[in-house]
């Protein structure tokens, strides 16, 4: 079974390898938007709401909508006043805007693979509020260990453009992985 | 005759206290100051100004903190508000210095915003009118 798994890797990721590089040049416009959907298993959209930037922004990687279901942006927007134990609270305009963003372009809500991968990670019954609690990140980090999370640089698992350097860009490429050694 | 009434003035301006501490801040600052001034002599009649060496307490004070132990505004900001700071999720902050970073301490709406969210982190209730003050003059004098 394990070969099997080997060789449908092999073959995705060859397949992934001859891909036109030319289609990522375009990442920052609008009009790639159809075709980085295309290339679904490899990049998500690039954030592009300001006020998400700006707020959410200013304290932790702005992690895309696309990473989580809508049910999950809604009970995080909704408990801002601890926020993983931070206190977050925004003015209720600023909040449902963000909301807004981030549940109109959330996991269920897009075609990227990744996403659709991440919504299949998960039970119906359960509301996660982290990313890095997923069970599709979990095996996507199984070869990370806990202290390597932890080093300085990194600090914890969801610092993702710590070692996904083009992480802001949607691009969390294993080949753009660079793991910082301190 | 013109030195002699610019430098009255300058004394009338500087020794009249509220203007002075309010003059470091933008027409927009200024008025959110004296707002929270009127606030602070609502609390307490014998409120006499705001000080930027009680600021500096407030800034430096540690409070008990469920996820670090310990945290005090600089946790984040770190002693040298000069400095970049880091938030604990692996932010970069720009300093908090206006002498090193002329946006800090300009936008009312970004101020209300930080102290609130912040002394609640930091205090784990909000600041009062008085303790605001106080840190924004303890900040806007780095």
């Amino acid at each position: 079974m394990k070969t099997v798994y080997s060789v449908m890797l092999i073959f995705l990721l060859t397949a992934l390898a001859v891909a036109p590089q030319n289609s990522f040049a375009d990442d920052d416009h609008h009009g790639g938007k159809k075709e980085k959907r295309w290339f679904s298993s490899k990049t998500l959209g690039q954030v592009n709401n300001a006020a998400y930037l700006k707020e959410c922004g200013a304290c932790h990687f702005a992690y895309q909508p696309e990473l989580l279901p809508g049910r999950s942006w809604e009970k995080i927007m909704n408990t801002l006043d601890n926020h993983f134990g931070d206190n977050a609270a925004l003015d209720k305009a600023t909040a449902s805007e963000i909301l807004n963003y981030l549940v109109s372009n959330s996991a269920e809500n897009i075609s990227y693979k990744k996403s659709r991968k991440i919504m299949s990670s998960l039970p119906d019954s359960e509301t996660t509020l982290r990313i890095t609690e997923t069970a599709y990140f979990i095996r996507k980090h199984h070869e990370v260990s806990a202290s390597v999370f932890k080093r300085k640089s990194i600090g914890f698992a969801g610092n993702c453009i710590a070692c996904h350097t083009n992480a802001d860009k949607g691009d969390y490429d294993e080949h753009g992985v660079t793991i910082p050694r301190n | 005759m013109k030195i002699l009434l610019t430098l009255t003035a300058f004394w009338l301006f500087a020794s009249s206290g509220v203007s002075f501490s309010a003059s470091r801040f933008n027409p927009e600052m200024t008025a959110f100051v004296e707002g929270l001034e009127k606030q602070a002599h609502k609390d307490d009649s014998s409120f006499k100004g705001f000080d930027a060496e009680r600021g500096r307490k407030i800034f430096f004070e540690e409070h008990p903190n469920e996820k670090l132990g310990k945290i005090s505004c600089a946790t984040c900001h770190t002693s040298n508000l000069k400095n970049q700071g880091k938030t604990t999720a692996g932010k970069a902050i720009e300093p908090l210095a206006p002498s090193a970073n002329s946006k800090r301490l300009t936008n009312v709406k970004d101020v209300e915003k930080w102290l609130l969210r912040n002394f609640k982190q930091v205090l784990n209730r909000e600041g009062t009118a008085h303790e605001k003050g106080d840190a924004l003059m303890f900040i806007s004098s780095q």
